[in-house]
């Protein structure tokens, strides 16, 4: 219960400090023009209150509440004076007098390790240095002003430079560190005092000006800190090596370690996609599409007709092959790509096939909502409800994933002749449907349709084929007994890093569905009645209007998806933790920084993320400047 | 049967005839039966892992979840409540309830904050005219594509021992951030999750609040109104649509994160998540297994009944243009 409290307390405190530091603020800024002395009052006690906190925060002085509580009262008790003199001389003398005061009680508590030793020639070189610094600039930019400003402004610079940082610290007394602040403070005093004495207009830009800095800085920090700083900060690591506490300097050994690691990328055995029956099938099939293509082209008069039946073909037979080369190349690089090419084409493909299938069809935001559930899952979540349904259990036992209780029920039938003629009979009688349909489609001249039949028949004849001949499903023949074979879909590489994507695909495809429908809403319907009015099949508005109106959108889908398998991480994690050869790199980054706790390469593994990553981002950018530019 | 024949066409893509009759109605319905087969096949396995949850442990390792319904041991016989009495329990898991509460904690912190500070950023970013304006906000948009792994060694460095600057030429160092002692705690999932949410949050909000008709503003800034009233009285009473959308989304992205909390948290088993609770159950691959089911069930229920109950929102968040890294 005290758990819950403490969690409460944190909550309210973590809000109610930040809104009350935001209503401040802006509340605090509202007073300018009306109530400038109490806004110069809290102005000046919240400077002091900033400086202060930071050597607190750094732990450079002593007794910092106390000191810190004086320091604010003086930083308020100048302001209130500023305000009250319009006499810009009166200001300056002020200024210097509380910048002293402010000085002396730095100087005086700051922590003995802390104190600076006298290094006089580094201290007249940097004032020097920097004084040229500052009226070389203003003199530039502006001959004839007052120099007094950048004088004493890049003075006290150069003089905290030369007084504070460069010498050695802990080796200097108690009086050369006051005289020391006192100066740095009695500087910075008078050049708060020479700032130009406020008028009704510019205490009016002050309310006004601030805000934006008031509404941005919490959001511009927050992403300093966690976003920009630490990439920034990755890169530099990816270029160091050793010990989390004693990183040294190795420049980009770091990537070429990871190129060359075999366990990264290995093309040992690449000679062996030549031979896979994979990449064999797939040129098979991808020939048969273009046969198609050309068939239906010459209908039309085209060099290849590409229709649903035809395109489904040839993308068939790319996946195909392109999964034998994933499958030969072995290594996390080869995972990831694998992955990215995998999740990206079956999650848009099956999003859109969805879409279209549910537009304007019965129970259309009930389908659609069963489909985009997966979306809201965890990917912990996901990973082991997955984890359930690829189960393999011994032969001899019952199979409890829904996956392999399927499989080796196919086996079962196909060992059985009653089960075989029953199936062969049907899947004739659908594939003699399908010639039907193709031979009316032909004669209707409608082409697609008549191709889309063949395409679909093709398989179905190759299932006949092996229910007859080798036989089809998880099982296997060992002296005369027919034993069940599940398949491990886990373990056995390289394909289970196939059915690990599955578990993406299923949550993606909700997502690209959801973003594809919404943009297929989005074609013109004049557009599309048009096409219906010259004659043009279901079919033909889809491939010559739809496809090239979301076009677009389906890029989105495309690079969105490709910057979440990127970072894939939970789903290898809770399913193998990289074992059996399904390391990705998201999940190598981790395990080689917090496991083995070797930042340097975790670094450069995140930097990689990174890299991969820019293409996108640059998109993106380009599309806002054209967005804007429209606007 | 016969086939119609269509207009003359004109459509460029030669001669294309309908089909008509039973053919064309036959082929008509096929789209709505693969619909509803894709229905079926994406929403088996939760149900088969909802199913499994209430049946005993010899009951999930004999036979398939389907077999519930049958008599024996293995069927309806087998059906119990024990596998969430025990999860839920501190002993077996070292406790998912426990779990439960920090991620809520760890989720209602991690959505109010960035929806606060990106609502006033998008603000500024839409109605307040400066400098540099368009640039500072397309290079903050550009962020949310960043994984967030390029964050994560020096993010726990900084919670770890604080983040110091060594100043180059003089050798001096100084603290930018000091050590709070913040790994392994919840604050800094809280911390970490801000920033990120950030550049989609700024993005999503913006989108909306420009498009907030200007005469609004126009005419109350006549009547003498400053940006801090306008936001308070107009914007954000406008922009509930969109905050809710973020809300829902930024809910469920914290609620079922893993890698951000793995991360910050470690080995403090006190504060880690469910997700965490869960994933490192999922790891032991053995004794307890049969309790993965309820576990898992348990960290999604809360997804899904805020998924059903508040859809539409939830849609409108994912799609508005999530990129997010």
């Amino acid at each position: 219960m005290d758990r819950v409290i403490a969690t409460v307390i944190g909550i309210v405190v973590a809000v109610g400090v930040s809104a009350i530091v935001f209503v401040g603020a802006n509340k605090l800024f509202d007073l300018a023009p009306r109530r400038w002395s109490i806004f110069s009052t809290l102005i000046g006690g919240a400077s002091s209150l900033a400086i202060f906190g930071l050597l607190w925060g750094n732990r450079l002085i002593d007794q910092p509440v106390t000191v810190t509580a004086i320091a604010t009262v003086v930083g308020a008790l100048t302001g209130y004076a500023l305000s009250r003199t319009s006499d810009q001389n009166a200001h300056l003398a002020i200024g210097a007098v509380a910048g002293v005061l402010l000085g002396v009680l730095a100087g005086a508590s700051i922590k003995p390790q802390w104190r600076p030793g006298i290094d006089a020639i580094a201290l007249v070189l940097s004032v020097v240095l920097f004084l040229a610094v500052g009226v070389g600039i203003r003199s530039l930019r502006n001959t004839n002003s007052n120099m007094l400003r950048p004088v004493l402004l890049w003075g006290s610079i150069g003089w905290i430079i030369g007084a504070f940082l460069y010498p050695d610290l802990g080796t200097g007394t108690v009086a050369w560190t006051v005289i020391a602040s006192v100066f740095a403070g009695g500087l910075l005093g008078g050049w708060v005092g020479t700032f130009p004495l406020p008028d009704q207009m510019m205490k009016r830009d002050i309310a006004v000006g601030s805000r934006k800095f008031i509404f941005l800085i919490p959001a511009l920090a927050f992403i300093s800190m966690t976003l920009v700083i630490p990439l920034i900060r990755t890169i530099w690591l990816s270029l160091l090596t050793g010990l989390p506490k004693e990183l040294t300097w190795t420049g980009l050994s770091n990537y070429v370690d990871i190129v060359t690691d075999p366990t990264i990328i290995d093309f040992s055995d690449w000679t062996d996609v030549f031979t896979s029956r994979l990449f064999i099938g797939g040129i098979v099939v991808l020939i048969i599409g273009l046969v198609v293509a050309r068939i239906s082209g010459k209908r039309t008069g085209e060099r290849l007709g590409l229709n649903g039946g035809s395109l489904a073909a040839i993308s068939a037979g790319f996946i195909l092959v392109a999964f034998a080369v994933f499958a030969s190349v072995r290594g996390t690089i080869s995972n990831n790509l694998w992955w990215i090419f995998a999740v990206t084409i079956f999650s848009t493909g099956a999003g859109l096939a969805i879409a279209v299938m549910s537009d304007r069809s019965k129970g259309e935001n009930v389908a659609k909502s069963f489909i985009f559930m997966p979306m809201a899952i965890s990917f912990v979540g996901a990973g082991i409800i997955w984890r359930f349904m690829f189960v393999a259990r011994p032969p001899t036992k019952d199979q409890t994933g829904v996956l392999n209780a399927i499989w080796v029920k196919i086996g079962v039938w196909s060992n059985s002749t009653t089960a075989t003629t029953v199936i062969v009979i049907i899947l004739s009688l659908i594939i003699l449907g399908l010639i039907y349909i193709a031979f009316r489609g032909r004669q209707a001249g409608n082409i697609s349709v008549a191709a889309g039949s063949v395409v679909i028949a093709l398989p179905l004849v190759w299932i006949i084929y092996k229910f007859l001949g080798p036989g089809l499903g998880g099982y296997e023949v060992f002296e005369g007994e027919v034993f069940a074979k599940p398949i491990l879909f886990l373990t056995e590489s390289p394909f289970n890093n196939f059915w690990m994507m599955v578990v993406l695909i299923w949550i993606q495809t909700g997502f690209a569905m959801v973003i594809l429908s919404a943009a297929i809403k989005g074609v013109p319907a004049d557009l599309l009645e048009a096409a219906s009015i010259d004659g043009a099949t279901e079919s033909q508005k889809f491939w010559r209007i739809t496809v090239p109106q979301i076009g677009p959108t389906i890029g989105v889908v495309v690079t969105t998806l490709i910057v979440t398998v990127l970072k894939v991480f939970d789903i290898p994690k809770v399913m193998t933790n990289g074992n059996f050869d399904t390391q990705v790199l998201a999940n190598e980054m981790w395990q080689r920084a917090f496991t083995e706790l070797d930042f340097g390469l975790g670094s450069a593994l995140a930097a990689i993320i990174f890299f991969a990553v820019v293409p996108v981002m640059w998109r993106n950018i380009r599309q806002m400047q054209d967005q804007r530019a429209s606007t | 049967m016969t086939t119609t024949k269509p207009p003359e066409t004109s459509y460029g893509i030669g001669e294309t005839k309908q089909l008509t009759g039973r053919v064309a109605s036959l082929l008509g319905q096929i789209p709505t039966w693969v619909l509803w087969f894709f229905v079926v096949v994406w929403t088996i396995p939760t149900l088969g892992l909802f199913i499994n949850s209430f049946r005993t442990r010899d009951a999930q390792r004999n036979s398939g979840w389907w077999m519930f319904w049958q008599d024996g041991a293995n069927g309806y016989g087998s059906l119990t409540l024990d596998n969430y009495s025990d999860v839920l329990g501190t002993s077996a898991t070292g406790g998912l309830a426990n779990g439960l509460l920090n991620s809520m904690a760890i989720a209602v912190v991690a959505t109010i904050l960035p929806i606060a500070i990106a609502a006033f950023a998008a603000y500024a970013f839409a109605w307040i005219d400066f400098k540099g304006r368009d640039t500072l906000f397309i290079a903050t948009v550009a962020l949310l594509a960043v994984p967030s792994q390029v964050a994560l060694i020096p993010l726990l460095q900084m919670y770890a021992g604080g983040a110091h600057l060594t100043l180059p030429l003089i050798d001096k160092t100084i603290t930018v951030f000091p050590d709070l002692g913040l790994a392994g705690t919840i604050p800094a999932v809280w911390l970490t999750h801000t920033g990120f949410a950030l550049p989609f949050a700024i993005f999503l909000l913006h989108n909306y609040i420009s498009g907030l008709p200007r005469d609004l503003f126009e005419s109350a800034r006549i009547d003498g109104a400053d940006h801090f009233t306008i936001f308070r009285k107009l914007v954000l009473p406008l922009s509930i649509p969109v905050l809710a959308a973020f809300t829902i989304f930024q809910f469920l992205w914290t609620w079922n994160d893993y890698l951000i909390a793995l991360t910050m948290i470690g080995g403090n088993r006190q504060a880690l998540p469910a997700t965490v609770v869960i994933a490192s159950l999922a790891g032991e691959f053995g004794r307890l297994e049969h309790l993965l089911t309820a576990g898992a069930f348990v960290i999604t229920v809360v997804p899904l009944v805020v998924f059903f109950a508040l859809q539409r929102f939830f849609v409108r968040g994912i799609t508005a243009g999530s990129v997010k890294g």
